[in-house]
């Protein structure tokens, strides 16, 4: 049995289950929050990293004009090279609705028994695939509607239709998933494609190191020899792509997304922390006579202090066995939806013990941190001070600033003038409860404030492409057709053909970049509208020179405006002045003056990307034109191989955006909930020490109803007061929100936008918040009878 | 008549055998004892150097009006308030100089203090109440510690009550567990505030036969009291005014002008 000090901890514990339960969800939320997040990012990161590297991931990818198995067997040769395995992409569009078409890029495998690098997976239904068949990405089968079984059509880049059979699915983990970019994947074996008009050569090159597998230099001058090698065997390498060796493509946004979401769970936690501040400063004075006591009889401040520990390391032991199972619980609904989203599979299962030890630390170390203060200053009082000075009248008002400019309040009704200077009585338990309700709110805002930004980059970026329509064709037209073609259907106002190149950068040294994309629009043309940050855009009479876009000045950070560059287009090298740098667009990207890179690709007079204007921007105006200028094409006998609209660009963004925009508001109403404990907390405490006054009040003619308006209205001039506070902190903290959000995916600041809306919508959630947080509050006083009050001690 | 359990005493100060470590010749001295508070209207004299001598086994009284420093007088010799200046020595402690954590073990061990308002925990049971002072200075083992608090409460008729909280007892219960509670370590010191004043007399009459049983046992009791009618319960009445004290009263027997007690012969307490 315990010994009476510890009984009376327990007792206290017990006695005020409201405070208990406060304190311990405050912390709760908080340790969950960190658990959710640490769980999610220990489970994903491990996760991914072994189902990625399950796959033997390619170290390098070359794509090459059509080759055949002796090349892949020649650099499968190559004493660097450990593995080489040839593979076939190929455009159509797949039917998916009455008038609904997705591009659909089919991959051609010779041996489904044999995928050495890039593995895909058998899903469900057949395996391999027959003649005329097609097995589905898993993650297509949504955007398709089409399932195993279906019989889907498909358009090949002739314009003809075939129909495939969906004979089963399969799963590929080096492919971005269908809901980020709209089309969709498909695996079918040679004779198919031949079937489909395609080619029976491979178009690309898997390549995997035989050593050094994670250096990426080393890797790139080995995919650099094996470019070599191919070119010197008489093939031409249009494009190298060298991925973060041993990183899925969606690990730094995933590590990024958590990164922030941790951030904000930490944050919550720290919030949880005001609130055990609060409660264990109330909890001390209200116990300052029998800390007194206690020193009478013998106590030692120590041996005190120890109890009020205990006491608080109880309330953090009890929010670990509320937060540990929900943490973990919650993660794995956190890790299914981005294992979903990024289209891998999970395969362990139970709590990362490290994971339960970071939570174990973080709910025992922060309460016990926040309650040292004032367990200390409260421990501190001598035993004449606590017997003493003990009594009601807490929370003075009247001598501070503050309470004189609330005093000069006037023409309010009296019990709203009550609730109002009740507020300013205990300034250090209102600065706290402000604070964590302030930075809840502040960071609401800031969620929102970043949803607008991404918004406004967005449009920015659609500004900057001032045309609605792209259409790429299977191979260079004369534009003069094209334009023409396109202008003749309805709806469209304006058509441009662009030339396009592949090139890459010969670096000083003898080494190569990965692919940059040369566009090439007319000279003078305004379908496109680049934010220039640095030097100048293109002038009609300039050859040789060409505006980068910052993603390519990541890419090369040695080059800057001013600087000459080579760069190899096709089999040539050649010299190009970089003239000024463009905004992002999220590859790097180069733009040069059609006529001489016509020249230099021979292809005067020919594009094979045409930009369509269109007479309203809507989504849906937007893609039945597309539809329009695809049927037209088809007739005159001009093949297209995809078309792209603004408005599916956009709806593919704001999807994004909305993923990571939910991820932020859940973080954020966690905090909104650990501040609305506090708030409850506070008027818990508030209510409790003004038992006296709340009786005086009843013995005057007090109704419920006034005690319960006096008691919510105060929460509320809270609310309210933290919403003011939160929309002037919400600026700042929106920028770094925004930044961080913005070099975390994007690489670069978002351009800041403050949301308007967030701070109206705070006021709302801030006041609903804080007249429910006062409710339970507000309800014990106005039950109060006299006479309880009376006889309270 | 309380047995061995009353007298039964750790490391703490004993009965004087001659002078005391600090050459104090009784048990309890106070010497030249100024108390002054800061208030919001100035400085304020509690105390104006207070010389008091008390011996063992001795039981008195203090008498004097509300403000007149006779709880302040107690507060010193328990350690619960420091002077501004002066000394005060009990027993082979010199009480002025201990620290406050010092002063919490020394006083859990040497005094038991009474109060007014009883101060009982109000989450802790009777039993547990008594058992406390025990607990914080690490006194007897656990199993003794329930037995002698039991004894005690025995002691003062709580027994039947000892698994009650403070809130289902009476005023005049609550007091007699709170002399139990200052018994507990069995101090050789009993400093009590005002400890019949919020009791009907009858219960009042009770707590002072508990009292004069102590004594008899050797126990030595301070007793701060506004109710002069208990002089005639106790060996020595001290009336203090205004921070000083102004009359001594032995045993009926007026000392005019105040002359500080001589040191006492160990056998004559």
């Amino acid at each position: 049995m315990p010994s009476p000090r510890w009984r009376k901890v327990l007792r206290d514990l017990w006695g005020n289950k409201t405070r208990t339960v406060l304190v311990v969800l405050s912390v709760a939320v908080g340790v969950f929050a960190v658990g959710m997040i640490a769980n999610t990012q220990v489970i994903l990161s491990r996760d991914l990293a072994q189902s990625y590297a399950a796959t033997n991931p390619a170290h390098a990818i070359l794509s090459i004009e059509p080759f055949d198995e002796s090349l892949v067997r020649a650099v499968r040769n190559m004493p660097e090279v450990q593995e080489a395995q040839g593979g076939r992409s190929y455009w159509v569009r797949l039917k998916t609705g009455p008038n609904g078409w997705v591009n659909f890029q089919l991959f051609a495998i010779s041996d489904y028994d044999d995928i050495q690098i890039n593995k895909v997976w058998p899903e469900s239904g057949a395996w391999p695939p027959q003649r005329r068949e097609v097995l589905l990405e898993r993650s297509s089968v949504g955007p398709t509607k089409a399932y195993v079984g279906d019989t889907v059509l498909v358009e090949i880049p002739n314009g003809q239709q075939r129909e495939l059979r969906v004979a089963g699915l399969a799963h590929d983990l080096a492919q971005v998933p269908t809901a980020f970019w709209g089309g969709a994947y498909g695996y079918v074996t040679f004779d198919t494609l031949a079937w489909l008009d395609g080619p029976r050569t491979y178009n690309t090159l898997y390549i995997t190191a035989a050593e050094n597998a994670f250096d990426r230099e080393q890797i790139g001058r080995i995919a650099e020899r094996v470019r070599d090698r191919v070119e010197r065997s008489g093939w031409t390498v249009y494009r190298m792509e060298i991925p973060e060796p041993g990183k899925h493509w969606a690990d730094d946004v995933i590590q990024a997304l958590l990164l922030v979401l941790g951030a904000l769970g930490f944050l919550s936690l720290i919030l949880s922390g005001f609130l055990v501040v609060n409660i264990v400063t109330a909890l001390l004075a209200q116990q300052v006579r029998q800390i007194g006591i206690m020193k009478a009889v013998g106590a030692r401040r120590d041996q005190i202090m120890g109890m009020y520990l205990t006491m608080v390391l109880i309330f953090g032991l009890l929010a670990l066995i509320l937060a540990v199972p929900l943490g973990a619980l919650a993660a794995r609904a956190l890790i299914g939806y981005i294992a979903g989203l990024m289209n891998f599979d999970i395969v362990s299962s139970g709590i990362p013990p490290r994971v339960i030890a970071l939570q174990a630390a973080v709910g025992v170390i922060v309460p016990l941190l926040a309650a040292l203060y004032p367990v200390t200053v409260g421990t501190r009082i001598t035993a004449r001070e606590a017997i003493s000075e003990y009594g009601l009248g807490k929370g003075r008002f009247g001598r501070g600033l503050t309470d004189r400019l609330v005093e000069r309040v006037r023409g309010l009704p009296r019990p709203l003038l009550l609730s109002l200077r009740n507020t300013f009585r205990r300034k250090g338990r209102l600065a706290l409860t402000l604070a964590t309700l302030t930075l809840a709110g502040a960071i609401f805002i800031a969620v929102f404030s970043v949803r607008a930004s991404l918004f406004y980059e967005l449009d920015d970026v659609l500004e900057y492409l001032n045309y609605d329509i792209e259409v790429d064709f299977t191979q260079p037209y004369r534009i003069a057709r094209i334009e023409r073609e396109a202008l003749r259907v309805p709806g469209v106002v304006g058509a441009e053909g662009w030339g396009f190149s592949i090139a890459h950068r010969r670096r000083g040294d003898g080494s190569e970049s990965e692919s940059i994309r040369i566009l090439a629009p007319p000279v003078g043309t305004d379908m496109l509208q680049p934010t220039i940050s640095e030097g100048r855009w293109l002038r009609p009479g300039d050859r040789r020179a060409i505006v980068v876009t910052t993603d390519l000045l990541q890419a090369e950070p040695d080059v800057k405006v001013g600087d000459e560059i080579v760069l190899r287009i096709g089999e040539r090298d050649t010299t190009w002045q970089i003239v000024g740098v463009a905004g992002r667009v999220g590859v790097p990207f180069a733009y040069a003056n059609y006529p001489h890179l016509a020249r230099i690709v021979s292809s005067v007079g020919y594009a094979g990307v045409l930009v369509v204007k269109t007479e309203q921007d809507d989504a849906a105006f937007q893609s039945q034109v597309a539809r329009a200028l695809e049927e037209r094409f088809k007739r005159v006998g001009l093949h297209v191989a995809a078309t792209m609209t603004m408005g599916q660009i956009r709806a593919t963004n704001i999807f994004q955006f909305n993923v990571l925009f939910a991820f932020l508001l859940i973080m954020a109403i966690l905090l909104a909930v650990v501040g609305g404990l506090g708030l409850m907390g506070t008027m818990s405490l508030n209510v409790f020490e003004r038992i006296r006054e709340i009786g005086v009040m009843r013995a005057i003619g007090a109704s419920d109803r006034a005690v319960l308006q006096v008691v919510i209205v105060e929460s509320v001039i809270i609310g309210v007061l933290s919403w003011l506070l939160a929309a002037i902190l919400a600026l700042p903290l929106s920028k770094l929100l925004c930044d961080a959000i913005g070099v975390a995916f994007i690489q670069k600041p978002l351009t800041f936008t403050f949301s308007v809306d967030g701070v109206l919508m705070w006021l709302v959630v801030a006041v609903i918040v804080a007249a429910l947080a006062s409710f339970l509050p507000a309800r014990n006083a106005s039950r109060l009878t006299v006479r309880e009050v009376l006889a309270y001690e | 008549m309380l047995g061995r359990w009353l007298n039964r005493s750790g490391s703490r100060t004993e009965a004087p055998t001659g002078s005391y470590q600090n050459g104090n010749e009784h048990l309890i001295e106070v010497r030249e004892v100024v108390k002054t508070y800061e208030t919001a209207a100035g400085p304020f004299s509690a105390l104006k150097s207070v010389d008091l001598q008390v011996d063992t086994a001795e039981f008195v009284a203090v008498i004097g009006k509300s403000g007149s420093g006779k709880s302040t007088l107690v507060n010193m010799i328990a350690g619960i308030d420091r002077p501004t200046s002066g000394q005060v020595f009990v027993g082979d402690a010199a009480v002025h100089t201990l620290s406050e954590g010092q002063l919490a073990e020394w006083r859990g061990r040497n005094v038991g203090v009474i109060f007014q308002f009883f101060q009982l925990l109000p989450t802790l049971t009777a039993i547990e109440n008594v058992m406390l002072p025990m607990d914080f200075c690490n006194m007897y083992s656990p199993q003794e510690r329930q037995e002698r608090a039991m004894y005690l409460l025995e002691q003062v008729e709580m027994a039947q009550h000892a698994h009650k909280l403070p809130s289902a007892v009476s005023g005049g219960e609550q007091q007699r567990v709170a002399i139990a509670r200052a018994l507990a370590n069995s101090p050789p010191i009993v400093l009590a505030d005002e400890p019949t004043g919020n009791l009907d007399s009858k219960t009042a009459e009770g707590v002072l036969q508990l009292f004069e049983r102590l004594v008899e046992q050797g126990k030595t009791i301070l007793m701060v009291t506004h109710d002069k009618d208990l002089s005639e319960r106790v060996m020595r009445t001290i009336l203090l005014a205004d921070g000083e004290i102004v009359d001594q009263v032995v045993n009926n027997r007026t000392l005019q002008p105040f002359v500080p007690m001589q040191p006492k012969e160990p056998d004559s307490a």
